[in-house]
């Protein structure tokens, strides 16, 4: 029994790194821009796209290919925040969310037309391969997920507090208008914020790719667990975000252990709500506010 | 930030109700005139066929519609309805979207703006029964491969199934079991949709009489993103075998998991996701000797193989079995216009009703012939076990029509 709970979890950690990078770069966004972007799971698809093709039609390994989709996702972050963003700013909600929402539609619909449909997958040596320790078995493919997840996510910390635009961001997010009368340029603070964001999206993709399938619409997967990750983290968070990803990594797998396997959620949902009425704010009172 | 957290659960909201809008308003803006075929002397008969190509079974809706295309383009090849005039087929297509409101509005939709003389659709059984209760209240013919049985209850006059039901799956499951295994100590796991539940129930209630162990029986809800959990509940359970009533994803990751894991017992994936071209593509070498249940496969008779053969050709890949039996309905569709010599869909149920089919594309299923009972049940439809051989998925039961022997694994 205690080898099943400990494999549980152990599962539950491993796809809780995923879960991790797609709700830092949500959160993230959301703390410094006030923007909530629906589209986070689609450029999660694709950085898993561009890993894919990188794979079958170059032979680049997919880890390789986080040198490609992370810039490559950086830039379109930054023209995303120049180009459509900036222009909804100050706006209110409702055009935010129509903008970012009806980005993810056009995205999903892109891709059915380029890739159609199918289920993609890439085989890897090290896809099936796992490391057994007594009782308990680690995939690798999720394991190197895990600990780049792990890594850049401390590497985004020790950049918020450590460097200077890491600083003009907590700054920009805790008080827009001071901080410009410092002396920071909220456009350029912002775009870079954008760019990361996308960036850690892109990287989750490229981190998937050994071990799970792409297809247009496999960002939903991620999402919802993301922006229920970001909420119980509390939203602007990224320590939050890092924590609460894991957390649910971990109740979705003790959730199908032990109440169901169609009841995963079900638990993820309980925590939340749970939290929820005793921390309304969510876990941490992290540095957006 | 308590503001913030508002905004974050209304935009959570409008965004499924606005998908659903939007999905909805493009689809219709793409599909509306898609009518496939040329309309020739005399007038072209216009078929219905509703398949998923967005959404969760939008890969398997893709290749429905293309295996409905070769069919009507072989049906008109071969002279069209030769009683009307030698009058041609004209497919009318819609995108279900894998989505039960807009399989409803849909099949409402073709129905009032086509003049149909029969249906068929939608791959998934949670929207076969829907299209079908539409075409019922409208009084249309509808055939389907869909295999739960609910589609031959409730007094349906309209709804024809040529194919094997759901509870025959599960006894050729079961049967199997024993083939490949002497003491099958069984694990179940289904999706949570119409289609797991109906085939897994089926499983659990046949299974004591077929002499196989239920050790585990268990819904889970499809579109995970990791097997982990599940299979280390199933390694738990201590099961020697297990059956997966699974579409193709959650499939291929099980499968994979299992691997890592080192958890090598038999498993029988059903129909599904493991009868179809991309799961061997997906899996590779891990997908031999899997077994399956089919309610159609490409070698069953030299039909279905010329049919494969031409879609092979056509869309590099093997027909699968959904798509190969939808071939064989619309043959059925052009027999009974035949017999009917009028495009009324009422006489063409009526056509149906009475066609006794022995020979040729509409006796291409396993059984080979087609006769509907009064709840529109094909009474010679018997599933296909199949096994994945060397890359080729090979029909292995039952033994009176494999085309090869069963391997253990």
């Amino acid at each position: 029994m205690t080898s099943v709970i400990a494999q549980a979890i152990v599962n539950g950690l491993l796809i809780g790194g995923i879960y991790t990078l797609v709700s830092i770069g949500v959160t993230l966004i959301f703390g410094v821009v006030k923007i909530v972007n629906f589209a986070q799971g689609e450029f999660v698809m694709i950085g898993m796209y561009i890993s894919y093709w990188l794979a079958t039609q170059l032979g680049v390994d997919p880890l390789l290919s986080l040198a490609i989709s992370m810039p490559g996702l950086f830039v379109i972050g930054v023209l995303l925040q120049h180009f459509l963003i900036r222009r909804v700013l100050g706006l209110g909600d409702l055009p935010q969310i129509f903008l970012t929402f009806a980005l993810s539609l056009l995205l999903i619909n892109i891709a059915l037309l380029l890739f159609t449909a199918d289920y993609r997958t890439i085989h890897t040596s090290y896809t099936d391969a796992a490391i057994q320790i007594g009782p308990i078995y680690i995939g690798v493919a999720r394991l190197i997920a895990f600990v780049v997840a792990m890594l850049l996510s401390t590497a985004l910390e020790v950049f918020l507090h450590a460097t200077d635009l890491g600083k003009a961001m907590r700054a920009a997010s805790q008080n827009p208008e001071v901080a410009m009368l410092m002396g920071i340029n909220p456009d350029r603070v912002f775009a870079a914020a954008a760019g990361i964001s996308l960036a850690l999206a892109g990287a989750a993709g490229s981190l998937l790719m050994p071990f799970y399938s792409v297809y247009p619409s496999v960002g939903q997967v991620f999402a919802l667990m993301a922006f229920v990750a970001v909420v119980l983290g509390t939203l602007g968070s990224v320590r939050g975000a890092l924590i609460a990803g894991l957390m649910m990594g971990v109740a979705e797998s003790l959730g199908i252990q032990f109440v169901g396997s169609d009841s995963g959620l079900i638990v993820v949902f309980a925590v939340l709500l749970i939290t929820l009425a005793i921390k309304p704010n969510g876990l941490f009172g992290g540095w957006a506010r | 930030m308590s503001s913030s957290g508002r905004v974050f659960s209304k935009g959570d909201c409008s965004r499924r109700a606005f998908f659903k809008i939007a999905g909805g308003a493009v689809t219709t803006g793409a599909f509306a005139a898609s009518a496939i075929g040329s309309r020739a002397e005399p007038a072209a008969i216009n078929i219905g066929a509703l398949y998923p190509t967005t959404g969760n079974f939008a890969q398997f809706g893709q290749d429905c519609v293309n295996a409905a295309k070769l069919a009507v383009q072989m049906v008109n090849g071969r002279g069209g309805i030769k009683s009307l005039g030698g009058a041609k087929l004209n497919l009318v297509l819609s995108d279900v979207q894998s989505d039960t409101t807009v399989t409803r509005t849909e099949t409402e939709r073709l129905i009032n703006r086509y003049s149909l003389s029969a249906i068929h659709g939608c791959y998934a059984s949670a929207l076969t029964l829907i299209a079908s209760e539409v075409a019922e209240r409208h009084k249309v013919p509808l055939l389907t491969g869909s295999s739960t049985d609910q589609l031959n209850r409730g007094g349906r006059k309209y709804t024809f199934t040529p194919f094997s039901r759901a509870s025959q799956f599960a006894k050729a499951q079961l049967q199997m079991a024993k083939l490949v295994g002497s003491e099958p100590k069984v694990a179940v796991v289904f999706e949570n949709t119409a289609f797991g539940t109906s085939t897994s129930s089926g499983l659990r209630e046949q299974a004591p009489g077929e002499g196989v162990e239920v050790v585990m029986f268990e819904p889970y809800s499809s579109g995970f993103a990791d097997a982990g959990p599940l299979v280390n509940k199933i390694k738990a359970s201590g099961a020697n075998m297990l059956f997966a009533v699974s579409y193709l994803n959650d499939l291929i990751l099980i499968v994979r998991t299992m691997k890592q894991v080192g958890l090598r017992i038999p498993l029988n994936g059903g129909s599904g996701g493991s009868v179809h071209p991309d799961f061997y593509k997906n899996t590779g070498a891990d997908a031999e000797g899997l077994l399956g249940v089919a309610h159609w496969n490409h070698d069953i008779d030299t039909y279905a193989k010329e049919v494969s053969a031409e879609y092979q050709k056509q869309y590099g890949k093997f027909i699968f079995e959904y798509a190969g039996g939808l071939v064989a309905q619309t043959f059925l569709i052009a027999e009974a216009l035949e017999q009917a010599a009028s495009p009324d869909p009422q006489k063409v149920r009526d056509a149906l009703a009475a066609i006794d089919a022995t020979k040729g594309n509409a006796a291409m299923c396993p059984g080979g012939r087609v006769k509907f009972n009064e709840t529109g049940r094909n009474i010679y439809a018997h599933p296909v076990g199949v096994q994945w051989q060397k890359g080729d998925l090979v029909s292995v039961f039952p033994k009176e029509e494999a085309k090869a022997p069963i391997v253990k694994s």
